[in-house]
């Protein structure tokens, strides 16, 4: 009987609930998107590892790529496929896709029961109720959950991009700071080759303390900078290492940096493309349609979630009186405002959305502009160090050699001037890193918010 | 006429190519033909074909310019101007000189000559003509601002006087002396005695001394420098670009030289005495005279050297200043005496890759090693000799005296062949061999040398 009134109510609801387009979970769990846009944009693979075996696979594979010295891309992949916290950020795309798959679906009918007795009085209150109005509101849900959900998709993507770009960056840091460290052990050598000159120079009579305390002093300076050199470069590796989820430093980087391209590039149309492909543009453009799916369907219906229907039964008196059935309806009734705090609540995050579109926007322009613009006089200056400093340099070694020869200048001379060589080829092993970083950020403001910040080289000694 | 073919003629006599002697395209009627020569070996001496006899000079590394007669009056041609003078094979120096050469050529008149100069000028800047040591009318003195105004580029100026006394004099710009005296403009006079048998020689040798600050691989003098320069010069020329003094056994020779450095020169000769004959002054009463194998000459003089090349050889003549004998050199570098290098060498060598240990025992390597060097610039101290390297620079020559060399004939004889038994010889020895102790501590008794701070006067 009970049973019977309950179901000639839910039959509707049963009917609702068999409409078509309703959200069911993907096989993928929107994770091929996240991939394929990976794929696109880095040409490096990801993987979801979710068992023992593809664990296992996986750390065969990275043991692989460990074994020779690892150039960029290899440090990208190990990254893209070994870090945790990307795996982490993974089961954020799980989540938003179960909220999708619950926007679709009919909300679970709810059953509320009083019960309370006084004597052998009792009163008995047993309710089950449905929010029939998600019903209404289902199709603009799951659409507002769809796009959460490709919200999520991008910001896993972005997320792996800037893992991408931050090893890219780390690499390249890592790879200047070995070199720097091995030409800062080639001063510290020159340095060394002055000091024993000097004692013995000093010892043979011809030179005062002054002198020799001059090119200890060099030597001291020296050592110094290799130890500060090693520094950095100790935590460069370390910043690769932590990027690329190992748990070891069992790798070798190549000697060298790549060289400087023969040209810079120069691409059209920046900012056009940024505000095409940034993907914090496009979230935000996301957000705000959400948003404005939301305002539409508060200002439609004036209610956001607050009717609510279902049976109820009610008991009052004694236990074996019968009880009353009927059905209860619960409504939030908007008296005086008829939800127009919600409506107004609504607009100002919608206009909220709005404005913070627009300043993403501008910052980003702002960004590719920037990025394009460091990775422009990167170029050139490491252009500069390549064509003219370091050539410079060397030539000056050479005539300083040549007046060597002529006795018209001293071997000391010559030791400081390889020292000013020497660092000249550092500058420019430096200038070349920061090109290859800028050029990364570059990357980076066209499709995410680029990370300018200073590069460990802060560390390096000069 | 001009004696531009005469000057040629008189030049290939004794054998010495004038080369590329050159004329002004430039019809200049009135005045005398400007005669340049741009090579600075030492030309043979030139004939007098008018005006009064007399017994030529020669100038080492240089020339004596022709005149021209007109209405009894002996008419020259100066012309200032920028020049490239070889102070060495191997060196070049922008200079500034006279018709095509540093120092510009010789003049030589005879005692009571009516002489006209023509000096045109061709630098950048005016200039003046100082005869230093003449007597003349005040005007012709050359003192710009004081006895004339500076003749401005393009213009020529005339400088008329009667050379009134027999002796050695030079010519000098006397205005922005600073810039054109340390860029090379200066020349010899000489004034014969009327009488041509007056203190004759068989030959007589005249240059000037002077200096110049070339920084290795560079061209032109600083012209800022007082005291410190590198390239210590007869005529311009440094060792081993110095003509050598070619002389017939048995002849006497006077050698004359002026001072226009800016620092005092003993000029010595080896394997003979000599008396300073003259001075600017005049010649030396003979009771007046010692004997000296050196004679400093000081700034702004003139001595006149005179001995009987009686002794046959190649016998150096030098100033006995010895930075005075080499070429340019370190003066910062600091002494590596006995500091052991060979043992750093590899380090050095993966840090300069073409270092070589030098100084250790010496600077006698830099003569030996034959390195490479920055262009434009001549090796410290070099020249071969017969026994190897001469190890010397800057101020030095030599008298090569032989029996039966012809009367004009200043060519070069080669080495001396020395007589047997007349070289020095090695002997052999059974002492035991050269030990040093291997450090010497500084402190064990090295006495301190004081040095001022501040103080580089080299010379
Ligand atoms: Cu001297």
């Amino acid at each position: 009987m009970i049973c019977m009134a309950y179901a000639r109510l839910l039959l509707p609801l049963v009917l609702v609930s068999l409409l078509p387009g309703c959200a069911t979970f993907s096989r993928d769990g929107g994770f091929d998107q996240v991939a394929s846009t990976v794929k696109a944009k880095t040409g490096k693979e990801i993987r979801w590892v979710k068992s023992e075996d593809e664990r296992h696979a996986l750390d065969a594979r990275i043991a692989q790529l460990l074994q020779q010295p690892i150039s960029v891309d290899d440090a990208v992949q190990i990254a893209l496929l070994n870090n945790r916290g990307l795996q982490a950020s993974y089961a954020e795309l799980g989540i938003s896709e179960a909220d999708l798959v619950q926007a679709g679906r009919l909300p679970n009918p709810r059953f509320s029961m009083l019960r309370a007795s006084r004597d052998g009085e009792y009163k008995i209150e047993q309710a089950l109720t449905f929010n029939i109005f998600s019903l209404v509101t289902m199709p603009k849900a799951t659409a507002i959950e769809r796009r959460r959900f490709e919200q999520t998709q991008r910001q896993v993507s972005l997320e792996v991009l800037r893992l991408a770009t931050a090893t890219r960056k780390a690499y390249f840091s890592a790879l200047a700071a070995a070199q720097s460290e091995r030409y800062m052990q080639q001063v510290m050598r020159a340095a060394e080759t002055s000091a024993t000159l000097a004692q013995r120079m000093k010892k043979a009579g011809n030179w005062s303390t002054l002198d020799e305390a001059r090119e200890q002093g060099f030597y001291a300076d020296a050592t110094l900078g290799a130890s500060r050199a090693r520094q950095a470069s100790l935590q460069a590796t370390e910043q690769l290492t932590r990027l690329m989820g190992l748990d070891h430093t069992h790798y070798t980087l190549p000697e060298r940096m790549p060289d400087l391209p023969a040209h810079a590039e120069d691409p059209a149309n920046l900012e056009q493309t940024a505000l095409q492909q940034r993907m914090d543009v496009q979230m935000m453009k996301l957000q705000t349609e959400a948003l404005a799916g939301q305002l539409g369907l508060t200002k439609t219906t004036r209610f956001i979630n607050v009717l609510e229907l279902g049976p109820a039964r009610v008991l009052e008196g004694r236990r074996s009186d019968p009880y009353k059935n009927g059905v209860e309806i619960s409504l939030e009734i908007p008296l005086f405002d008829w939800g127009s705090t919600r409506v107004a609540r609504a607009e100002s995050t919608y206009m909220q959305a709005v404005n913070q579109l627009a300043q993403v926007a501008v910052e980003a322009r702002s960004e590719v502009r920037e990025g394009y613009g460091r990775y422009r006089a990167s170029y050139d200056i490491a252009r500069q160090y390549r064509d003219s400093v370091v050539p410079i340099r060397q030539k000056i070694a050479e005539e300083n050699q040549l007046r060597y020869n002529g006795m018209l200048v001293s071997v000391f001379d010559l030791l400081a001037d390889a020292r000013a060589q020497i660092a000249s080829v550092n500058s420019y092993i430096e200038a070349l890193r920061d090109f290859w970083l800028s050029q990364s950020d570059m990357e980076m403001a066209l499709i995410g918010k680029p990370d300018f910040s200073t590069p460990a080289s802060a560390l390096t000694a000069q | 006429m001009v004696s531009r073919r005469d000057f040629l003629k008189g030049a290939s006599l004794a054998g010495v190519a004038a080369t590329a002697a050159t004329v002004s395209k430039v019809a200049m009627a009135a005045l005398p033909e400007i005669i340049s020569v741009s090579d600075a070996d030492t030309q043979a001496p030139h004939m007098p074909d008018t005006g009064r006899p007399y017994n030529p000079v020669v100038t080492l590394n240089g020339w004596t310019l022709p005149w021209r007669m007109r209405n009894g009056v002996k008419e020259f041609h100066l012309v200032a101007e920028p020049v490239v003078r070889e102070l060495a094979p191997g060196m070049k120096a922008h200079l500034w000189g006279y018709n095509g050469q540093s120092p510009g050529p010789t003049i030589e008149v005879v005692e009571g000559d009516r002489v006209r100069i023509y000096v045109t000028n061709r630098l950048p800047e005016h200039t003046s003509m100082h005869w230093h040591g003449q007597r003349l009318p005040n005007g012709m003195d050359g003192v710009t601002g004081l006895t004339q105004p500076g003749i401005k580029p393009g213009k020529t100026f005339a400088y008329e006087f009667v050379a009134q006394r027999a002796g050695t004099f030079m010519y000098h710009p006397h205005a922005d002396e600073m810039t054109q005296m340390a860029m090379g403009m200066m020349g010899f006079w000489v004034t014969h005695p009327k009488n041509p048998a007056t203190m004759a020689v068989d030959r007589d040798f005249v240059f000037l001394i002077n200096a110049y600050d070339i920084d290795p691989g560079a061209y032109t003098p600083r012209i800022n420098t007082m005291l410190n320069f590198n390239l210590w010069t007869f005529n311009s020329r440094v060792f081993p670009g110095i003509s050598p003094m070619v002389v017939n056994q048995g002849d006497r020779v006077r050698i004359r030289v002026g001072n226009l450095s800016m620092t005092n020169h003993p000029i010595h000769i080896h394997g003979h005495e000599f008396m300073v004959t003259g001075t600017d002054g005049g010649w030396v009463p003979p009771s007046a005279r010692w004997p000296e194998v050196t004679t400093d000459i000081a700034v702004g003089q003139m001595r006149a050297l005179e001995f009987k090349a009686d002794a046959p050889g190649d016998w150096a003549f030098h100033c006995h200043k010895s930075h005075h004998t080499m070429n340019a050199m370190g003066h910062d570098v600091p002494t590596m005496l006995g500091v052991e290098q060979r043992d750093l060498k590899q380090q050095l060598q993966g840090l300069l890759p073409d270092y070589m240990a030098m100084g250790q025992h010496g600077m006698a390597d830099m003569a030996e090693m034959q390195m490479p060097l920055p262009d434009n610039t001549l090796p410290m101290m070099s020249g071969q000799g017969q026994f190897g390297g001469v190890e010397m620079g800057g101020m030095f020559t030599t008298v090569k005296i032989r029996k039966g060399i012809a009367k004009h004939d200043y060519r070069d004889p080669g080495h001396y062949q020395h007589p047997a038994g007349t070289v020095a010889w090695e002997v052999e020895n059974d002492l035991p061999p050269v030990e040093r102790p291997a450090d010497t501590d500084a402190h064990g008794g090295v006495e301190v040398q004081v040095r001022k701070p501040g103080d580089h006067m080299q010379h």
